[in-house]
């Protein structure tokens, strides 16, 4: 009898620690034991354990647990960034500067080549294959190479920009901006309030809206990476595109509160309070879209290329993440770039169905086959990454500064594109 | 006691008194001394350099100039983004003051009374004033969402009134970031305008009534008199604590549309963390510290004299 007690209260006891054992391996800002004797500080997005998706931060807690059982003696510390990505970037470059950044860290594609001119990165070039390598889609390859010929990140996920509409109110794709105007003034007939995009001081305003100008052929910054995009060969492209957006909210297209809008969430909620049925949104969003909305409500969305002035003059923003190493220490350098590998390339693309840079990863998982997927594949084509220049942010800003000045009627046209190339020539030459 | 006496008691202090000394002050000082030079001095000189520097984020050691000065002080966007800050300011000090003036009145003036729901004034008032900047902006921005959804424009509208563009209108966007300022900083005022109020002689106010003062003549002619210091303290410290306030704008607005709402504190913190500009955020950090200071001087002036002492 007692004997019996004895093994019941040991197997109570052992089954009571499990889920303890379990809960401990991942914290909010840990994976691994705590008394690991290898510790890696990992600074991250919301790409993680931590996602606010249910089912990604489930997908997430899984691949960390998987990862860490795997490398024992290792323990992962996570620093959470917050919304304000630009924010959040320029200080850890900062941090770098001085010596304290994290050992590994997810960096914003865009600002990727402010890091690498900083010399503040390491070389991941030694864990991944030439073959790895050269899968990656040029744009990617080439963002992430220093010029020495080392990559300095894994680009893992790319995205893209994508002109979300109501089947029901708006059943045809537009693909010119004429037919865009028409639809979203058949919306607003139709009870909406219009088509709706970022427009406030935020960098998607700049990097949603620049794929109107790259469709004409406009360019950003010449090959010495100087500001070019009002000079005599694209002011007149330049103006277009911000009149095609200026004409949208004076006509009644576009409600003027687009100068507000800030976040692809705000974009999200009005598709979900079916106030809007016309948006320009990212291609992450389809999911989330699914996510938060009533099945019969979802089949009514789906999205196409962005229009262009004419149907054949059209192209997209493409951006991503990318994880890179700051440690002067080879073994945590070589452990980030595993992370990269065993979590970031290919297992969390295909869980956030997050657009993969590399070509092969199309065909591995099944998600991207989907008719979605492959149709975001095929808008990749003519998409256009950020110049990997200094003087982006810069330019970003100044659009986004001439972008609120025009929604609003505070200034016209020419002469917010006027303010904002001399202003980011001026940046360029302090530089 | 005579001097030799005292001598005779405390022999330590012998030498000093003997040659009509005083100890010498530093050794209690150095600890202040020190904490203030690592934690207060030393960033704020380190603020100077930089700003004789061209120093950026993105690398390189820079070198020692002048040119950061010129350039800064003659940007094109400068007076735009000073007559914002003036705005901002004036507004958000006036309003914070005249309405944490009128709170603290009514009160001081329910305490006497016994009312119900003083505590709870107070409270809701200190609520605001504990919500940390940027919540208080994405609180605001809820409610100043123009969206058919929107917080307010949701009550205009059950009201039967038309929606006003609070923050899409360059006109009337201030406003609205003043007053999402004014509703978290006015609990300050609030605080010190009642202690100032409870320390007001009661006699002062028992003369009024005798010579048959009114309420308003006993308001003009005794409290705000009597409050003038304490006003003017407020005044100094809420104006510096508005010159310095962006993280309730950045959530709120991020400074537009275009650059409506782009303080100085907002301009200086994208030109470090936007633009990388580390010696032009230096220069213009200088240049907030001169206004400041430079405004704390003129309300100063207006102290009496015995309060400045």
């Amino acid at each position: 009898m007692r004997k019996s007690l004895l093994v019941a209260l040991a197997a109570a006891t052992a089954l009571g620690c499990l889920p303890a054992i379990a809960e401990d391996l991942i914290t909010s800002d840990r994976v691994g034991p705590s008394d690991a004797p290898k510790k890696m500080v990992f600074r991250m997005t919301g790409d993680g354990p931590s996602s606010t998706d249910p089912t990604w931060a489930a997908g997430y807690t899984k691949l960390y647990t998987d990862f860490i059982n795997n490398h024992p003696g290792w323990q992962l510390e996570l620093q959470m960034m917050t919304g304000d990505i630009s924010q959040e970037q320029a200080r850890m470059l900062e941090q770098a500067k001085a010596g304290h950044a994290p050992d590994c860290a997810a960096v914003d594609s865009f600002v990727l080549p402010l890091f690498k001119q900083a010399g503040v990165l390491k070389s991941l070039s030694p864990y991944f294959t030439k073959e790895e390598i050269d899968q990656l889609f040029p744009f990617v390859r080439d963002g992430i190479t220093g010029k020495d010929g080392e990559i300095y990140a894994w680009w893992w996920s790319t995205d893209l920009r994508v002109l979300y509409r109501n089947k029901e109110i708006v059943p045809n794709a537009p693909e010119t901006w004429a037919d865009t105007k028409a639809a979203a003034l058949q919306s607003v007939e139709a009870g909406m309030e219009g088509m709706l995009f970022n427009g406030s001081r935020y960098e998607g305003t700049a990097f949603d809206w620049l794929g109107n100008f790259w469709g004409q052929g406009g360019k950003l910054v010449d090959d010495a990476g100087k500001p070019v995009f009002a000079d005599a060969d694209n002011r007149d492209k330049f103006v277009k595109a911000v009149d095609y957006y200026r004409d949208l909210v004076e006509s009644g297209a576009a409600p003027r509160r687009v100068a507000t809008i800030g976040s692809y969430d705000d974009l999200n909620a009005a598709a979900a309070a079916s106030t809007t049925a016309l948006f320009v949104g990212g291609n992450w969003q389809y999911r989330q879209l699914e996510n938060s909305m009533d099945p019969e409500e979802f089949a009514k969305w789906t999205f196409s290329m962005l229009p262009g002035i004419t149907a054949d003059q059209r192209s997209t923003g493409t951006g991503g993440w990318t994880v890179a190493a700051f440690s002067s220490d080879p073994e945590k350098v070589e452990m980030c770039a595993t992370l990269a590998r065993e979590i970031y390339m290919g297992p969390a693309n295909a869980l956030q169905e997050q657009l993969p840079t590399r070509a092969d990863l199309y065909d591995k998982y099944d998600v991207f086959k989907s008719e979605a997927n492959q149709t975001f594949a095929k808008a990749l084509k003519v998409g256009q990454a950020r110049p990997g220049v200094l003087i982006y942010p810069e330019i970003s800003n100044q659009i986004q500064i001439m972008m609120g000045k025009v929604l609003t009627g505070a200034a016209a046209t020419d002469a917010a594109v006027d303010d904002a190339y001399k202003a980011a020539l001026d940046a360029y030459a302090r530089l | 006691m005579s001097a030799s006496a005292m001598r005779s008691k405390l022999p330590f202090l012998g030498a000093a008194v003997r040659h009509n000394r005083v100890p010498s002050p530093y050794p209690w000082l150095m600890p202040v001394i020190l904490v203030m030079g690592l934690f207060y001095l030393y960033p704020v000189i380190d603020v100077f350099r930089y700003a004789f520097t061209d120093l950026t984020l993105l690398g390189g050691e820079g070198r020692y100039t002048l040119s950061t000065f010129a350039n800064v002080l003659t940007r094109p966007e400068l007076p735009q983004i000073l007559w914002v800050t003036f705005v901002f300011t004036a507004g958000s000090v006036i309003g914070q003051q005249l309405i944490g003036l009128a709170m603290a009145l009514v009160v001081v003036r329910s305490e006497k009374r016994n009312l119900f729901g003083t505590t709870i004034l107070r409270t809701t008032a200190l609520i605001a004033w504990v919500v940390p900047g940027i919540a208080g902006g994405i609180i605001w921005k809820m409610l100043f969402n123009e969206a058919p959804f929107g917080g307010l424009n949701s009550l205009l509208r059950l009201m039967g009134m038309a929606p006003v563009q609070w923050l899409s209108d360059p006109d009337v966007v201030m406003w609205s970031v003043v007053l999402s300022n004014v509703w978290r900083g006015t609990a300050f005022s609030m605080v010190v305008m009642y202690a100032a109020l409870k320390a007001i002689d009661p006699s002062l106010y028992e003369a009024a009534e005798v010579d048959g003062a009114s309420g308003r003549q006993k308001l003009f002619f005794v409290t705000l008199p009597q409050l003038r210091p304490a006003i003017l303290v407020n005044m100094i410290l809420i104006t510096i604590q508005t010159l310095n306030t962006f993280d309730a704008i950045i959530s709120l607005t991020g400074g537009g549309p275009g650059r409506a709402t782009e303080v100085l504190s907002l301009y200086t913190f994208n030109v470090v963390f936007r633009n990388y500009d580390l010696a032009a955020g230096s220069v213009l950090s200088i240049l907030m510290l001169v206004i400041s200071l430079g405004l704390a001087l003129v309300y100063a002036a207006f102290l009496p004299k015995d309060e400045k002492a």
